[in-house]
């Protein structure tokens, strides 16, 4: 036997070996607000375990299916939550066992060469989470929200997306009924690709509208949360 | 709503927050691991919304903005969704501050055992 004579790959990955206050914490509010009944354990799994399989696959699939058929495509944006069952995402019971805080109707936004489309939710946080899974961070900030609805140009290009005059934007508000996503148009050099290509380009910032689906990038934005910027007020 | 709250001051101050720990002990992970069962339970107690006291959905996430931006500014997120919920928890009476502050401490001695 070599020293060598084992496997990296399956080398366990570093954890963090310290209990810390925020896992304490959480354990602590848990476990004395199902002792009050204000929830019940069970409750408490069922909703975990949809937060940890929710994410943003089937909405990307749902935008790839539609560029490559134009008759889903027309389904998706005139019935919406038929096309949603087809990537496996039933809003009326996105969690198998009745719906979380979150339902809704639900709408997807076609973008066009002329309307660019972006998401926001400028009240709260409301989110597309059954078929987007959580929001990113910097989409519940008081910051994004109320700051893309005044300035949308603006922020758009702090994600790195420049739009020129001649593309509107629209800014669509989310609210606790109505959920929305973007479809954005498909993009040059992918005629050809097959659909789970075009699922790697769609990413959670493309269907959220802060970003463009493009060859060769499979990743989102990394955006710091800032404070809010008067952009106005600026120099 | 933004009164101090001994036990989660003493909380921020050790400061374990996620980035500090995880670069502590090398772990990639960019969420700790206690995350999605908060979100867990932030969904559950939307279910819950209807009783008296119990912040409703857009109640939770205005007082998560609030003290956020305040008291608990210098905390990351998540920690500062979680140390806020706690602060609304037991600034509306659901939750006794004494009553938070001895189980702390239980469930820190439990996990330690």
């Amino acid at each position: 036997m070599t020293d060598h004579d084992h496997n990296h790959d399956r080398t366990v990955k570093p954890m963090v070996d310290e209990i810390t206050d925020f896992e304490v914490l959480e354990i602590a509010l848990r476990e004395l607000c199902i002792e009050k009944g204000v929830f019940t354990a069970e409750d408490h799994r069922r909703m975990t375990e949809f937060a940890e399989q929710i994410g943003p696959t089937p909405a990307a699939h749902l935008v790839a299916k539609a560029w490559l058929d134009p008759e889903f495509r027309t389904l998706a944006l005139a019935e919406p939550m038929t096309a949603s069952k087809e990537v496996g995402v039933d809003w009326m019971e996105p969690t198998g066992f009745g719906t979380p805080s979150d339902f809704t109707a639900f709408q997807i936004l076609a973008d066009t060469p002329t309307l660019h489309n972006v998401i926001v939710c400028a009240l709260c946080s409301c989110y597309p989470r059954p078929i987007l899974g959580n929001s990113p961070e910097w989409y519940r900030t008081p910051n994004y929200r109320r700051r893309l609805v005044r300035w949308p140009r603006q922020v758009l290009a702090e994600f790195g997306l420049y739009l020129p005059d001649e593309i509107s934007i629209h800014v669509q508000d989310s609210n606790q009924k109505h959920r929305f996503m973007v479809m954005p148009m498909q993009p040059e050099a992918t005629e050809g690709w097959t659909e789970d290509q075009l699922v790697e380009i769609i990413t959670r910032d493309c269907l959220i509208g802060v970003a463009l689906p493009k060859a060769g990038i499979t990743t989102n934005v990394i955006t710091d949360t800032r404070p809010a910027i008067h952009p106005g007020a600026a120099g | 709503m933004t009164e101090r709250i001994e036990a989660l001051q003493e909380i921020v101050q050790r400061n374990q927050v996620w980035p500090r720990m995880a670069a502590k002990w090398g772990v990639e992970n960019p969420v700790p691991p206690w995350k999605t069962s908060l979100d867990g339970m932030c969904d559950a107690l939307d279910h819950a919304a209807c009783d008296e006291n119990i912040p409703n959905f857009k109640e939770r996430r205005d007082e998560e903005d609030a003290l956020s931006a305040t008291v608990y500014a210098d905390l990351p997120y998540p920690e500062n969704q979680l140390v806020s919920l706690a602060h609304s928890l037991v600034a509306r009476g659901i939750i006794d501050e004494a009553e938070l502050k001895q189980r702390l401490t239980a469930i820190r001695e439990r996990l330690q055992a």
